[in-house]
This record gives structure tokens, sequence and C-alpha cells, in this order.
């Protein structure tokens, strides 16, 4: 069984780090560090999950968001929305975000939460 | 409009005084006709003596009897007073006082010449008497005092006539005037009323007009102001009330506007905060977590420690600003000052925030011994405020270049990036409390808008300055100088000096 692939969009390295390291082994983790290149990433490597941080230099995860939802060869891509404001969370939904997290957040939930979005695949 | 008044006044005193000689002429005419009257009555018993004369000396002559001579004896002695009423009754025109004289010489001629003689002949000679009357020698005279009465009494009436038309006359032409001064007075008196209209009534309506545009709100609500006297006044008071008034709103809106606009540089400073104490405090409580729930080895473990403790003193800096803030809005900034080498105090901030990013670089070329007398921890703030926001800024990495450099007694450090520089429109802002650029908040970097505020204010507290020059995508270099230690600085260790700050404008 292969593991399932996810892209991790957060300006934050730290972020970047915990939330790699929070999904634990059973992932295959590629980062990107602003919007553009979460777009760029997103469309060579169609991964089963995207994590979007919403406040991204360049791009903000909003838009990323919708652009993604809107492109055809990703249409299998589940997308986790984290965010730092509890307020946004409606707008995520309704820009197709299939989960949202909102910062802080315990490592174990957001590996859960994970875990249960690409399983529904 | 006292002018107008004026001709009306004159107009109706005329018209009142040609009436009056309308009313004059008229009792004067009256008076000239009873005068004649007068005349002609006394003319006329005047002339019945004469008759009385003339019938009593007949008698005489036909009877020869004494005692009918009465009547002659008689107006021989009224006629004297008689003729003397009437010459003063005619005294008033030359003409027929004449006249009256004339009647009056005919009657004593006729008593001299004819009457008294021929009484006397009568006592001595009846008979030639009588015969003398028979012949009508008498009747002559008496015709001649009869044609002097006829032409006084003619004269008498003439005068009476001549007056009479002349009083007539002049009292036609007073009415006639007084008619027309009375038309002229209506027509001054229209005129009058249509100037009031014109220039009172109209302009006052005009102003009532504004008024009421003014309390529906139109603020910019005028009048002409060329009136005359009081309407002017009044005018110019009106302008000037509605000028006050929107003077006044115009401050109201643009103290509301600042007051909106501060409202929504707070909502978004608690938007912006609440971001940036929820990223770092997601690391800590997320690596703690992991630290505690998962077996790590100890290499990792001492390295999530680190990120911890790296985030909470990002926690810690960010809670600074913002009392710093405060403490600075309230007080001035606070200084405590030491003699500090500026190059060392660069290394250090360099490689502290040299960790904080894996895509930038930075540089750092700095002339040795500058020594500045300086509040150690607000200079590294200044440093690290200007160092993070080239990080920030260069979304895409690149070189941050620090010099620092020492010339004429003071020094001057310079943080050159190649990030996304700021846009002119921003440029005036850029020292603002809580400004932040728009491609800040678009792009979403993170930052509370205190940095280059508080940078400024310690800065300046210094007796420094900072500035920048920036192209838009081209990347920005922002500077600061202080006076170097040598330069005559007190160089006091932990002097406390509190100097207030300018404030954020």
């Amino acid at each position: 069984m292969t593991r399932p692939s996810v892209l991790v969009c957060d300006d934050e390295p730290n972020l970047r780090e915990l939330i790699r390291v929070s999904l634990g082994s059973g992932w295959v983790v590629h980062e990107a560090s602003d919007g553009e290149e979460a777009l760029t990433r997103a469309r060579s490597l169609q991964p089963d999950l995207v994590i979007l941080d919403l406040m991204m230099p360049r791009l903000n995860g909003l838009d990323v968001l919708s652009t993604l939802k809107a492109d055809p060869g990703l249409t299998r891509t589940r997308f986790l929305v984290v965010t730092a404001q509890p307020a946004s969370e409606r707008e995520a939904r309704e820009q197709g975000a299939d989960g949202v997290i909102v910062k802080p957040f315990a490592p174990e939930d957001l590996a859960e939460l994970a875990g249960t979005l690409v399983t529904l695949t | 409009m006292g002018l107008a008044a004026a001709a009306v006044a004159a107009a109706l005193v005329t018209l009142f005084a040609l009436l009056l000689v309308a009313i004059l002429s008229y009792r004067d005419s009256s008076n000239t006709a009873r005068h004649a009257q007068q005349a002609i009555a006394s003319a006329n018993q005047l002339e019945a003596l004469a008759l009385d004369l003339e019938t009593g000396l007949r008698g005489f002559v036909i009877t020869n009897d004494e005692s009918s001579l009465k009547p002659w004896n008689h107006a021989r002695k009224a006629y004297k007073p008689q003729a003397e009423q009437l010459q003063r009754l005619a005294s008033d025109d030359p003409v027929q006082a004449q006249a009256a004289r004339d009647v009056k010489a005919s009657i004593d001629a006729y008593l001299t010449d004819f009457s008294v003689p021929l009484v006397n002949f009568m006592r001595r000679n009846p008979e030639l008497a009588r015969k003398i009357v028979q012949e009508g020698l008498g009747l002559h005279r008496l015709e001649t005092v009869r044609s002097r009465f006829d032409q006084f009494i003619a004269g008498e009436r003439k005068l009476a006539d001549e007056r009479n038309a002349k009083a007539r006359h002049t009292a036609r032409v007073a009415i006639v005037l007084g008619g027309v001064s009375l038309g002229l007075a209506v027509l001054l008196i229209v005129l009058l009323i249509a100037y009031l209209a014109r220039r009172v009534a109209r302009p006052i309506q005009l102003a009532a007009e504004a008024a009421g545009r003014l309390a529906n709100g139109d603020l910019s609500s005028r009048v002409d102001e060329r009136g005359v006297a009081e309407v002017g006044t009044l005018q110019r008071a009106f302008n000037s009330m509605a000028a006050s008034l929107e003077r006044g709103r115009r401050a109201l809106e643009e103290q509301n506007r600042k007051l909106r606009e501060s409202e929504r540089v707070k909502s978004e400073l608690v938007s912006s905060v609440s971001h940036e104490l929820r990223t770092p405090l997601a690391s800590i409580l997320g690596f703690s977590d992991l630290i505690l729930q998962r077996d790590l080895d100890p290499a990792d473990r001492r390295r999530y420690l680190e990120l911890v403790r790296a985030e909470a003193d990002r926690l810690a800096a960010l809670l600074n600003d913002l009392l710093d803030l405060q403490r600075i809005e309230q007080a001035g900034v606070q200084l405590t000052r030491e003699e500090i080498d500026l190059s060392k105090l660069l290394e250090g901030q360099v490689v502290l925030y040299s960790a904080q990013s894996d895509r930038h670089t930075l540089e750092l070329e700095s002339d040795d011994g500058c020594l500045v007398v300086a509040d150690r921890d607000r200079l590294a703030q200044v440093v690290g405020n200007l160092f993070s926001n080239a990080i920030k800024y260069s979304p895409d990495g690149g070189v941050v270049h620090i010099e620092a450099r020492c010339a004429d007694s003071r020094v001057r450090v310079t943080v050159r990036d190649e990030g996304m520089g700021i846009p002119v429109t921003q440029q005036r802002q850029i020292f603002t409390k809580f400004f932040r650029g728009d491609a800040g908040r678009r792009l979403g970097i993170g930052g509370t808008g205190l940095g280059l505020a508080l940078a400024r204010d310690i800065v300046e507290a210094h007796g420094g300055r900072i500035g920048f020059e920036s192209l838009e995508g081209q990347g920005s270099t922002f500077w600061f100088d202080l006076p170097l230690a040598a330069a005559g600085t007190p160089r006091g260790v932990g002097l406390s000096d509190s100097r207030r700050s300018g404030g954020g404008s």
C-alpha cells in the first residue's frame, strides 16, 4: 500500500515542520512556502491532500484554494485549511475547503483530520 | 429708498398747499361778491337820498308848503355820511374810489348849484321858481347825478366780476395742479411699493428660501450679498452664518472620518495581533504536545525545544512591541544609556536574524569602533525591526546588505534589501503607527504596523534621524544615524534620559 501524499503550504518553516512531524511517517510530505509555489507544486504533484495556511506571502490561501478547486487535474485532491482566524472558517468552507483547523491546534487532531479526509476519498 | 419717500412726502405737501390755495381763492371770491353787494347797496341808498332831494324840492315848489320840505332837509343832512360810507367801501380800487368821489361831487354840485339856490329863490319868488322847475332845468342836473351812480355801480359790478373770475381761475388752476400732484403722489407710492418689493421683499424671500435649504441640510446655500442697507446686512449675516455652519460640519465630518479610520486601524490591529499571537502559539503548543506525547530521539526533542523557545521569544517580542507602544504613547521613550560598540551589536543581530530565514543572506560591512551612547535593548530593537522588515518584504529571498559607517561625529547604519519596495503612494505613511502596506496585508505578511513607528521614536529619542529610499519592485534601503560617543554626548553609564517622542503622525 502506497503512502498518501500531502503538500504542506505555510510561509513559516517552523509550522511546516510542526505539521510534517504531526502527520508522522505515514505520509509523503512535500512543502511550499508561499501561495504561488503552492499552485505550481500542487499542479505538478497532484497530491491526495493540500494543507493550506490562509495568510501567505505573494498569494493568499483563499485565492490558492479557489484556483486549485477549479483545476480539473485536482478533483481527487482534498483541501485542509489552517487559519489563525476562527472567523475565516466559514469563508474557507465556501471556497471549497474540505476541513478547517484553527491555530493553535493539537498535533494529534491535525493528524486525525488529515487521515479522515484522505480515507474518505 | 429714502429719496422716494421724500418725493412722496413733497408731493403730498404740494397737494395740501394747492388745496389750501383753492379754498382761500374760493373764500376770496365770495368775500369779493359780498363786498360788491355792500358797495352797490350803499350806492342805492345814496341814490334814494338824492332822489329824495329832487322829489322834496318839487313837492315844495308845487305846494309851497314848508312842511313838505322835510324829506329834502333829511336827505340833505343824511347824504354826506352815506357818501363817506360809499367812499370807504370803494377805497380798495382807485378807479371806484374816484367814481365814488365823482358821485359825491355830482350831488354836492346839484345841491349847491341848483337845489339850495332854488329853495331860497322859492321863498322870494315862487312863480319864477315854479317856472324853472316846469322848464326842467333841475332834471338835467339830476341826470348827471344818475349817470355818476350808473357809472359807479357798473364799475363795481365789473370789478366784482373781474375779481370773481380771477379767484375762480386761481381755484381751477389749484384744483388742476392738486389733481396732478395727487396723481404724481399715487404714481410715486406705486413706484415705492414696486421698489420695496424688488429691493426688500424679494431679497428677503430669497433669503428665506436659502434658509429653508439650509435647514434641509444644504449647507452650501448662499444668497447674493448686494442688497441695499439692512437687506445687505441681513444677507451678509446669513452667508456668514451658513459658512460657519458649513465649516463646523466639515470639521465634524473630518473628525468623524478620523474616528472611523482609527476604528478601522484598531480593528485591523486586533486581527493582526491575533494572527501574530496565534502563529507562534501554534508552534509552541504543537511542539510541546509532540515532546510530551511521542517518543522522540534526543536530537529531535532538543530541536523542538529550541523551536518552542524561539517562538516564545517571538511572542515576548510582540508583547513588548505592544507594551512599548502603549508606554511611548503615554510617557515618551525611556532610555537607559551606556556606551555601546555598534559593530558588535549589529553582528549579534545578524546572527539572530540569519537563523530566521533559510532564503535570505544577511551581509554586514561595518567600520570598526563606532561607539555610541545609547540604550542597548532599544537600539537592538531598532536594528531588529529593520532586519525583520527587510526579510519579510523580500518574499523571494535574497541578500540583505547592512552597512555601518562612522564619519563626522555620526554613525550611519543602512539596511538594503532586494524585496518588493514601497509604492510611492504609501511612502508618506510608512512611519505611521499601525500602518501596514497594502502588499503586506494582501500577501499575508505578518506584522503589527508598529515596528517602524517604534524605531523612529527610539532613534529620535537618541538624537538621531531615520529615513528610507525605495523603488517599488526593486527593494528598499532604510537608514538611521546617531551621534558618536566621542562627539560630546554624555558618557555616563546608566544615565536615564526621558524624552517625549513626537508621536506617530
